[in-house]
């Protein structure tokens, strides 16, 4: 089972990688001067990308109009393989593929939607690093439509991660949580088997939607499948509850006051990014079960701060 | 007067109800469709029987039709998918849109790809336009207006050379799918979804294959002997469907796409398991028509007006889709959209043929 953050030592893994990411500047400046030891002992010492320290519990929280507890942004699980990619070269696939937040509905321009963002997030993170993210949104698709599309998108790309973001469709269309739970299981299940690494984007948040029972069906199912799977995934809708609570003032929504705005994918990209090293220094648990709690130690020591 | 039931109607027709029920997902009668039980589903029926009915306004009754008159009637019924496709199209717009309001629920706005018409409205109107930018599940008409537009030119070369019509377009839909060809989609990044390239090739092979000269001819009188052979065929497929045993895209050798199983492509699984299934299932149509003549009928006439019969299932689709927002899942709202929807089917194929039934009567007047 793939935890919650919600040990102590892992939401400050999450909290410290939202300080690593929740500004450019800071980014950038943690990337400038890497602690004594960190790129030496980092996942990526051979390539040469310069790894970000490794997040650490006493890090400050992160600051920003993104910034959310670790508890309320992702669930971290191993990615392994790109974890071992990172070792041997300087360039990373990812293959987005969802629906129309993937696609970029609402952004000012492509240059603004989530995936140019993260692209943007991760390089600033590992320096040295080239991310090269093809899209392949179609909005409004059903997770079964997707399943299908994927396996030939992932064969034709050959991507070292893919980035899902999955279940908003299915729950407005009231797919059976049961179809959705195997289609999504299936899926996983065979991407990984192929040495790919995944993280799952779950479900958006509405207002109203906060108290549909079947839409909140659908992502209790996208939680499990991914603890089960120990597979990592980003929880759009607590971030977004929590930011629409705390700060009410703050619009993540374009004028339609659903589709993202700007803002709203640069929240995403930094989620997802936050989501993405958080797990890359989480070390799978011995034998084969996907996560363990006791296992998740920074492979680095952690830089005094 | 309405032509009797034939095969190509009544196939059509199964067709028709087949897209209107997938483009529903999650419907509880989906179970019922025969991609559950195949690689092909009924995009390839639709297709392959539009190539055969190309056949017959190729060939003319008794004489072929003159080459100019040909253009310029596929021309006319180019046009007339294009305007179908875009009244089409903004209806659902429309009907998205009107959901959304009438249910406050702007998550609504995302259904079908209708999504950056509202967010990004510039761009996608004169993607619309281009067809380069196709809402979900209304994405085949587009490939019709493609295959329409290049009609006459398939009708032409095909009367120098059979055998040369098939080498290009067996040699187009080859290198489509060896170098993963596709048309691109625009402003949303991303490729046809029936990649014209790779479909007009069934196009071709039913227009080919309903020849009542050769070699249309010769294979027809083949296919009783190759019956037995496609019905293996269309059994393994079956039981690879059931048991989820598909070619593991990232295992097959390169080229990919020709190993695969993918509807984009239409990749040589599906075509195969298609050609297998038409030979498999046609003895099925005189049994259909002997013992539930209804069932025949009614395919009959939806089949007999596909184009309408076609733009109204996929805006019940549609409407079915939204129905399911609003009312929940469930074995009694799946069956009553199911019911209102072949309802609705039939009573537009009735009112075309009943407009020109008075039609006719009001000239012989």
């Amino acid at each position: 089972m793939a935890e919650q953050i919600t040990g102590r030592r892992i939401r400050g893994l999450s909290l410290a990688a939202a300080a690593l990411l929740c500004g450019q500047a800071l980014a950038q400046a943690s990337a400038d001067q890497p602690a004594p030891g960190v790129a030496a002992t980092s996942p990526a010492a051979l390539s040469g990308v310069v790894m970000p320290p490794a997040p650490d519990a006493d890090a400050p929280h992160g600051a920003g109009p993104c910034a959310v507890p670790g508890a309320a942004n992702a669930v971290a699980a191993p990615l392994t393989h790109v974890a071992a990619h990172l070792r041997e070269s300087r360039s990373i696939r990812v293959l987005a593929i969802g629906s129309s937040s993937t696609v970029g509905v609402g952004a000012s321009s492509p240059r603004s939607n989530y995936t140019a963002r993260l692209e943007h997030e991760l390089e600033a993170t590992f320096r040295g690093l080239d991310v090269v993210i093809v899209n392949r949104g179609v909005s409004g698709e059903m997770a079964a439509a997707t399943a299908r599309r994927l396996r030939t998108e992932v064969a034709l790309h050959q991507p070292d991660l893919v980035l899902w973001q999955v279940g908003t469709n299915d729950a407005l269309a009231r797919v059976s949580p049961d179809e959705f739970r195997d289609t999504l299981a299936d899926t996983l299940r065979w991407i990984r088997s192929n040495g790919t690494d995944v993280v799952l984007v779950g479900l958006q948040y509405t207002r109203r939607l906060a108290r549909d029972e079947h839409y909140l069906r659908i992502k209790e199912v996208v939680r499990e499948v991914a603890a089960q799977e120990g597979v990592p995934l980003v929880r759009r809708f607590e971030a977004m509850q929590h930011i629409a609570t705390v700060r009410a003032q703050q619009n993540l929504l374009a004028l339609d006051d659903f589709h993202l705005n700007d803002l709203g994918y640069q929240c995403m990209a930094e989620h997802i990014a936050r989501a993405i090293v958080a797990s890359i220094f989480v070390r799978p648990a011995a034998r084969g079960a996907p996560t363990a709690r006791a296992e998740q130690r920074s492979p680095s020591p952690a830089p005094a701060r | 007067v309405a032509r009797e039931p034939n095969p190509v109607d009544v196939w059509r027709g199964l067709a028709l109800v087949t897209i209107f029920i997938t483009h529903i997902p999650g419907l509880w009668w989906e179970f019922a469709t025969h991609r559950n039980y195949s690689f092909s589903d009924a995009a390839e029926l639709f297709v392959f029987l539009a190539g055969w009915s190309m056949r017959r306004i190729a060939d003319g009754r008794g004489q072929p039709a003159p080459l100019g008159q040909l253009m310029l009637r596929l021309g006319v019924r180019a046009t007339q998918l294009y305007a179908a496709q875009i009244f089409l199209t903004m209806l659902a717009i429309a009907f998205v849109a009107a959901a959304a309001l009438l249910f406050q629920e702007p998550l609504v706005l995302e259904f079908n790809n209708t999504a950056a018409v509202f967010t990004d409205p510039v761009q996608a109107h004169v993607g619309l336009m281009l067809l380069s930018h196709q809402l979900g599940y209304f994405d085949i008409l587009p490939l019709y207006v493609v295959l329409m537009v290049f009609a006459p030119f398939m009708v032409a070369i095909d009367r120098l050379s059979t055998a040369l019509l098939v080498a290009i377009s067996a040699s187009m839909y080859f290198l489509a799918l060896a170098t993963g060809t596709n048309l691109p989609t625009w402003p949303v990044q991303g490729v046809w979804y029936f990649n014209p390239l790779a479909w007009q090739f069934i196009f071709v092979l039913g227009f080919v294959l309903a020849r009542e000269a050769r070699p249309g001819r010769r294979i027809g009188d083949a296919v009783p002997h190759l019956r037995w052979a496609a019905w293996v065929l269309v059994i393994a497929a079956a039981v690879a469907n059931r048991t989820g045993t598909f070619p593991d895209p990232l295992l097959v050798p390169e080229p990919t796409l020709l190993f695969v199983v993918d509807k984009t492509y239409l990749t040589p699984l599906r075509l195969i398991q298609f050609l297998a299934l038409v030979v498999a299932a046609a003895p099925l149509y005189p049994i259909i028509a002997r013992v539930l003549p209804a069932v025949a009928r009614y395919g009959a006439a939806l089949g007999r007006n596909s184009l309408p019969v076609f733009c109204v299932g996929s805006l019940a689709s549609l409407a079915g889709q939204i129905t399911r927002f609003i009312l929940g899942s469930g074995l009694w709202q799946d069956t009553l959209i199911l019911v209102a929807g072949l309802v609705a089917l039939r009573f537009t194929a009735w009112v075309v043929e009943w407009r020109s039934r008075s039609r006719d009567a009001a000239s012989e007047a």
